[in-house]
């Protein structure tokens, strides 16, 4: 058995691993520009403030780096020609392409950087002037150095006087900049300065095999991401900043309870409900509870979770049907209340969502309920106890119940995962500020680290969640070994 | 057998229930009798050939364009010309259902010829002549190429200004001229907004009121139910697709195949899959319903393959696949020919529920507005009311989800409990 068990704890690397792999993909190949709303692509590019701030967050994120595979040291010049040419702009490129050109420059910094000069060469010779001049601006641009360890708070000394060296070598490279309506000679002086600056460092920009191999591997944002992952650092939201692992956890607290209560209740009913509708078997009564839970079942959340909105809560037309607060996890004075009061306070918030979180979970398992103690009441041995003279309530209750709780029992672990997604739409419609509403919001803004969090924590829990049941399978019930 | 005119008159006049002649007919007509005898199922599935008529027909019960206009100039007929309007009917589900509007009748009559030509006018013959009409529709939509897909004119689809012929009745009647003219039941485009009228409630002119835009609820209700269906239909059908082949590949095969195969499956039940759907769907700028079907689609193939794949390490060593290696028929042959059909059943059920559940992720997509904004979604309106606090905004597209829903779930269980007696005693 514990064979079995580490053996699949070390299966479940490779599966956690794949699937980060694809979501990572899935995530940064779609398109848009994270930490923005979707729309906004042009917005505030203009201004040399803004654009600057954003190159720092692109730095911060690796949003500069290839996804996957680093293969930005095998450019050629033609890519970066072409590259100048859209950003340039002209007549036909649109000013989405023009935009997405000026990027991608950016993002090739020092890669690109001999192939620019190169091309400044040429543009010069062939007097194609304002080619040229871009060819410079984002010259300037690749040239710098990023700092090293620079998002690091407490630098040590090495760290903080190489960064001193590179702080001051790129202000040099910022100094070497014209206006595009500067004279020619002004400009030619700076040209010239370029050429003079990049003679000796010719070799810091050719990569050796090793280098290259480095570089494919682990200049990306996926290695760089793992990286950080592997020390338990899921980043910072791009959004708010802050560490996305101590949101987490403080949002965890509204959807765990939210989800761990609405389970218990769920079984709690579900249960008895189901052990009445087998026992009554044809009744009246087990018709009219399968039909109900046939259609609590196929009832839509969202719709009744707005329902009840729109009767129970505060904003009810009814006057004396507003029983309920219309959202919210607690009242504003919560900080002031007793300790009774302030369980009253967050029970008088949950009665709605938890009904509307519990009722369909609650439909399925009293339908399972029911049918596995029908299976089980059929078996030999709870005739043999009929047979034997037992009391009715002591068959069902003693003999039948125990295997016909099996399958409910093992369906919990499996349960878990699903009703903490079940209860994004719940926590949206309520507007209960856990997880689930946090990931909308991530997901309306492309907090790509507040996404990677939430899903890889989901994949956690459903992979333990398979785990536990195939194991409970096996604890409950001795025909199953596993080896 | 299932070709034998005889046959199949025996099993019209078939007792109900007894063993003996149940012996006489094959697996699929038993189990089509015992689901005749489920009452709900039968309700279910009348209930779905109803939502299919409604979708087809749906301009003949809500659209502003008259069938048939004179207002002095001469008879015109708008409404023909009008369902291929671009600006009319902006999602290309809506061509789909349009053209098989038009098509109707002339299939009607097809089938009519066709079936005395056989000279059998049974109704054995109708679903494999539904079958064959709606491949046909679907090839010819494809070859000319309903949306951006594939880049070629489609000559179908035009936009062409919109004359809203109602108010243009008003006004001519204002000025003293005649009009005769025959417009469908209700004469609202759910598309057609009203700023003016937003959010009114049930009346004679809606119905069902109208939405925060002005559109007309009953118009969307209606034209949602071709949303809702399509969805279900298309996604569920590409997951059971890529679900048969990998699950057969899976079983058949076994070795190497197996392994990689099951693999991924692990890894894809374990992928947090509504998450996944939520940020596919909010990342893709200009969604469509398409996108909405494929990224289902592509999320939930695994139960489907795991069911086939069982199925099959099952059925290969039977007889009769002995049989069919022994006479050196292709694999492909075995695999589709033989051993599909003998394991499609468990994956019929699996389908059924999935329609329900997939035009349930629909409809919650759009409810928290990252679904196609241009398809007249139940979960948009749903949301609408819910942000008005309006409750007939949300009795109707709630209702008509549950109501589809629970439909398919009928049947589903339904063909569960025909494809599997055992279980139900």
């Amino acid at each position: 058995m514990r064979a079995y068990i580490i053996r699949r704890l070390l299966l479940m690397i490779p599966t956690f691993i794949g699937i980060s792999l694809m979501l990572f993909v899935v995530l940064n190949v779609a398109p848009g520009r994270p930490g923005k709303q979707a729309g906004d692509v042009a917005a505030d590019s203009r201004k040399e403030g803004t654009q600057e701030s954003y190159r720092i967050f692109r730095e911060q994120f690796n949003l500069d780096k290839p996804v996957l595979f680093n293969t930005l040291f095998a450019l050629q010049q033609s890519d970066i020609e072409r590259a100048v040419h859209a950003a340039f702009g002209g007549e036909h490129i649109s000013p989405r392409e023009r935009i997405l050109a000026q990027q991608k420059l950016e993002d090739y910094g020092a890669f690109a950087v001999p192939h620019l000069v190169a091309l400044t060469r040429d543009y010069d010779a062939r007097k194609e002037l304002q080619l040229r001049d871009t060819a410079v601006y984002f010259l300037r641009l690749a040239a710098r150095q990023p700092l090293i360890d620079q998002f690091n708070p407490h630098p040590s000394v090495q760290v903080r006087a190489e960064n001193t060296r590179i702080d001051r070598e790129n202000g040099e490279i910022n100094a070497m900049r014209y206006a595009f309506d500067a004279p020619e000679d002004q400009k030619q002086a700076v040209i010239a300065a370029w050429y003079k600056w990049f003679e000796p460092k010719v070799g810091r920009f050719s990569y050796s095999f090793a280098q290259k191999v480095d570089i494919f591997f682990f200049e990306t944002r996926f290695a760089k991401y793992w990286s950080n992952l592997l020390r338990l650092d899921f980043g910072v939201s791009l959004v708010s900043r802050e560490p996305v692992v101590a949101t987490l956890i403080s949002k965890l607290k509204y959807s765990l309870s939210l989800s761990v209560l609405s389970l218990i209740l769920a079984y709690v009913i579900a249960i008895p409900l189901g052990i009445f509708s087998a026992v009554k078997k044809g009744t009246k009564a087990d018709k009219s509870v399968t039909v109900l839970l046939f259609m609590l079942y196929s009832l839509p959340s969202f719709f009744v979770a707005t329902l009840v909105l729109i009767f129970f809560s505060q904003g009810s037309d009814t006057q004396w049907l507003r029983w309920f607060p219309t959202g919210g996890f607690q009242s504003r004075d919560f900080s002031d209340l007793t300790v009774i009061g302030k369980i009253k306070d967050v029970s008088w918030h949950l009665v709605l969502p938890l009904i509307c979180l519990t009722y369909g979970s609650l439909a399925a398992l009293s339908r399972y309920m029911r049918s596995g103690l029908l299976e089980v009441l059929q078996a030999d041995y709870v005739r043999t106890a009929r047979a034997k003279g037992l009391p009715e309530s002591s068959v069902i209750g003693k003999h039948a119940l125990r295997n016909g709780l099996l399958p409910i029992l093992t369906l919990l672990a499996g349960l878990l995962p699903a009703v903490l997604g079940g209860s994004v739409i719940i926590e949206y419609i309520f507007g209960i500020p856990g997880m689930g509403l946090w990931t909308i919001d991530a997901i309306y803004q492309r907090d790509y680290n507040v996404i990677m969090a939430v899903e890889l924590l989901s994949t956690v829990l459903v992979l333990v969640g398979i785990l536990l049941t195939d194991l409970s399978y096996a604890l409950v019930d001795p025909r199953i070994r596993y080896s | 057998m299932s070709n034998n005119p005889q046959q199949l008159s025996v099993i019209g006049t078939l007792p109900k229930g007894t063993a003996s002649d149940l012996d006489l007919i094959s697996y699929w007509e038993s189990v089509w009798l015992r689901l005749c005898r489920n009452r709900l199922a039968m309700f279910g599935l009348w209930c779905i050939a109803g939502l299919c008529l409604l979708a087809v027909g749906a301009p003949l019960l809500s659209l502003n364009q008259p069938l048939y206009w004179n207002a002095g100039q001469g008879a015109q007929f708008p409404w023909l010309w009008s369902l291929f309007n671009r600006l009319l009917f902006e999602n290309s589900v809506d061509l789909f259902f349009n053209t098989i509007l038009v098509a109707l009748p002339l299939w009607t009559l097809g089938y009519l010829l066709w079936a005395k030509k056989r000279r059998l006018l049974s109704r054995k013959l109708l679903p494999k002549y539904l079958m064959m009409a709606l491949g046909f529709h679907v090839a010819l939509l494809c070859a000319l190429g309903p949306s951006r897909f594939i880049f070629v004119d489609n000559p179908l689809y035009v936009t062409r200004p919109v004359l809203n012929y109602r108010v243009e009745e008003q006004r001519l009647h204002g000025a003293g001229q005649a009009v005769s003219s025959v417009f469908p039941m209700r004469e609202w485009s759910y598309r057609e907004t009203d700023p003016a009228q937003s959010v009114q409630g049930p009346s004679a002119e809606h119905w069902l009121g109208t939405d925060t835009e002005g559109r007309d609820v009953f118009a969307r209700m209606l034209y949602g139910t071709r949303i809702s269906l399509t969805i279900g239909v298309v996604a569920v059908l590409l997951y059971v697709g890529i679900g048969v082949v990998l699950g057969a590949l899976a079983g058949y095969f076994g070795g190497w195949v197996d392994n990689v195969i099951s693999r991924a499956i692990e890894v894809m039940i374990c992928f947090p899959s509504f998450f996944l759907i939520l940020t596919l769907a909010a990342l893709i700028e200009e969604r469509s319903i398409f996108h909405v079907m494929i990224i289902i689609g592509v999320t939930s193939w695994t139960g489907v393959a795991r069911l086939i794949r069982a199925e099959f390490l099952k059925q290969k060593n039977l007889d009769y696949a002995q049989a069919a290696v022994a006479l050196g028929l292709s694999q492909t042959r075995i695999i589709f020919r033989h051993l599909l059909p003998n394991s499609i059943a468990p994956v019929l059920v699996t389908a059924t529920f999935g329609i329900a559940s997939a035009i349930l992720i629909e409809s919650s997509l759009s409810f928290l507005g990252i679904g196609d904004v241009t398809a007249a979604s139940w979960g948009q309106t749903l949301n609408a009311g819910r942000l008005e606090q309006k409750l007939w905004l949300v009795l109707a597209p709630g209702f008509a989800i549950f109501f589809v829903v629970s439909v398919f779930n009928l049947v589903g269980e339904g063909l569960r409990d025909a494809l599997d007696p055992k279980l139900k005693s």
